[in-house]
């Protein structure tokens, strides 16, 4: 297999320059001809469901305007800062344990792991886990951790650890440990991966001038090839946030949110105020609140992000 | 002499700490896997009895529970009904979006702007989406029906095509195209004979991607679908889950026959998958 590696491109665009002036006036029109409809359609379709968002959230049930009402009972319900608690602790849990993981493996194999076909084993087992679905990770967590027929306490018990049955999913601590296991089993590969092809990237001159010049594993990873994977840092914080806050799936089979309100993350959250307790203003308040935030996060970050953008 | 003996026992040391610590993430790594698959592999009286780490006997009962009797074949059918359509859709739409972006003199702001669009959707929450749309949904009078999926898959997995086919079209040169016109083709033939097959492999690739995260998906498919009518195969395996009384092996099976499918893509379409996932950043040299 021949290597992935990080591309880290120039941020400038630089276009195909090419033909005739009254040629490429052609061209362009045919561009627009064939990219505004497409465009406009998408935007449409992307566009309504906000509108409607917008529109429910400030109408009663029977399409009554009600003003901003549902905010105020949106913004002013204790579970909803109990979710958002519960999601930043769940980030807090999975992004630096995952981060660091990741890092540490992608390392070990960079310098330790030298055969082609070893490491193209490693990725193929890194990628594994990526594509199950979230559901059937779900399925597994339960098989580990459920009450009667987990194999955890099982295990712990046969190998005399414990004597009695641990309520993984029982105990809020526990089972947000339990939960964000699941998303650490599922994500560290992905940032293996990415690191990984990251440390490609760095020149081999200068590594290997360091390390003439004596400089140890740590000194060689600080001062040379942390240099390049900042910005894959970010890339990963970028993909993995955006992740975190879309979570759902396993956590809804695995504790459903519980117990009480302890793993009710975001998502979770607003599925409830809609599809359980059936409060369609409340909810479409969420989603427009949800997604000007969002915007405005993204707006934020996107710029340090280390995309090819031409 | 001595100071060699004592570096080299600093390298066993470091040696045996490395392998014991790869030991111990292999193990963390596979263990669920192989547990969930011996778990469908076991008869229905063994997991009554105690819990055993190596199965006594292995039978393939319980996919039969769940495939035939459950009737989840029909689950099944409607996932890859659901996922092909997904594929063609987003895969069409993305190539009408990205061969003017890179094929066409555009102006270089505008393919930003599409670009950057496209990656912002990547971070909507699908949550908040779907409230809306399911208003939109019984509205349209497509609750419980494919279509009502379709689309909206459709629509999340755009940002994904529309980045990795234009990397894959970009790296096709502008000029096997002109040679093409040159001869007389038209801008549809040249785009058909010439440029489609040079980026066949591509295309494939994301199509491949497309579709594992079309079968993944959970969450629209369980607010969207009712019915075996429309239930696509992950909701069914979360109803195995949340049943009063779980039947441990038929859950597990439910659980392998997800996640196969993916695997086996996976493996055919493993180089592109990591592009895919960072829109193009990490890419194959």
């Amino acid at each position: 297999m021949s290597r992935l590696v990080a591309e880290i491109p120039a941020p400038t665009g630089t276009e195909p320059v090419r033909a005739g002036r009254r040629r490429r006036g052609r061209q362009e029109r045919l561009a627009y001809m064939i990219l505004l409809p497409a465009l406009g359609t998408v935007f449409v379709i992307v566009t309504i469901p906000f509108v409607i968002a917008v529109f429910q959230s400030i109408s009663s049930d029977d399409g009554t305007l009600i003003g901003l009402s549902n905010y105020g009972r949106a913004l002013s319900n204790p579970l909803l800062y109990e979710a958002l608690r519960a999601t930043g602790f769940y980030a807090l849990i999975v992004l630096p344990t995952e981060i660091l993981l990741g890092l540490a493996f992608a390392l070990l194999v960079h310098r330790t792991v030298r055969r082609p076909g070893l490491r193209a084993t490693l990725y193929v087992l890194a990628v594994l886990p990526l594509v199950v679905p979230p559901v059937a990770v779900g399925v597994v967590a339960r098989l580990i951790y459920a009450p009667g027929y987990g194999v955890l306490n099982y295990l712990l018990q046969s190998a005399g650890i414990t004597h009695s049955e641990i309520q993984w999913l029982g105990v809020p601590i526990l089972a947000m440990g339990s939960v964000a296991t699941v998303d650490i089993w599922q994500w560290t590969p992905f940032v293996y991966l990415v690191l990984f092809a990251g440390l490609q990237t760095v020149p081999r001159e200068s590594v290997e001038a360091a390390q003439v010049d004596g400089a140890t594993w740590w000194t060689q990873f600080i001062y040379i090839e942390l240099h390049y994977l900042w910005p894959l840092f970010l890339l990963i914080l970028f993909f993995r946030t955006a992740d975190v806050l879309r979570v759902f799936d396993h956590v809804f089979i695995l504790t459903g949110g519980g117990p009480g309100t302890t793993t009710q993350l975001l998502s979770l959250y607003m599925y409830r105020i809609e599809f359980k307790f059936f409060d369609a203003g409340q909810a479409a308040a969420l989603a427009v609140l949800v997604l000007v935030s969002i915007s405005i996060l993204y707006a934020l970050v996107t710029r340090a992000l280390p995309l090819e953008r031409a | 002499m001595r100071r060699r003996r004592r570096r080299s026992a600093a390298v066993w040391a470091r040696v045996a700490l490395i392998t014991v610590g790869l030991a111990v993430a292999g193990l963390l790594y596979a263990f669920p896997l192989y547990w969930l698959v011996v778990t469908s592999l076991k008869s229905k009286a063994e997991l009554y009895t105690s819990i055993t780490l190596f199965p006594r006997s292995l039978t393939l009962e319980s996919y039969g529970n769940v495939l035939i009797d459950s009737g989840f074949w029909m689950l099944l059918r409607n996932s890859v009904i659901v996922c092909l359509s997904t594929v063609i859709v987003t895969i069409a739409v993305g190539l009408v979006i990205t061969y003017p972006l890179t094929r066409l003199p555009v102006p270089p702001r505008l393919r930003v702007g599409v670009l950057n669009w496209a990656l912002s959707l990547r971070f909507l929450p699908p949550i908040a989406v779907v409230i809306p749309y399911f208003a939109i949904v019984r509205t349209l009078q497509i609750y419980d029906q494919p279509i009502a999926l379709i689309g909206i898959y459709s629509l999340f997995n755009l940002p994904f095509a529309i980045w990795m086919l234009k990397g894959f079209l970009a790296e096709i040169p502008l000029e096997v195209e002109e040679v093409a016109l040159v001869d007389g083709a038209n801008r549809w033939t040249a785009f058909l004979r010439v440029l489609l097959p040079l980026a066949a492999p591509g295309i494939m690739a994301a199509g491949i991607i497309v579709f594992t995260f079309a079968w993944s998906e959970f969450l629209f498919a369980l607010i969207l679908t009712a019915t075996p009518n429309a239930q696509t195969f992950p909701v069914g395996v979360q109803g195995l889950v949340t049943q009063f009384a779980i039947i441990w092996n038929q859950m597990a099976a439910a659980g392998v026959i997800a996640m196969s499918v993916p695997l086996v893509l996976m493996v055919v379409a493993r180089k592109y998958m990591v592009a895919g996932l960072t829109f193009g950043v990490i890419r194959e040299k």
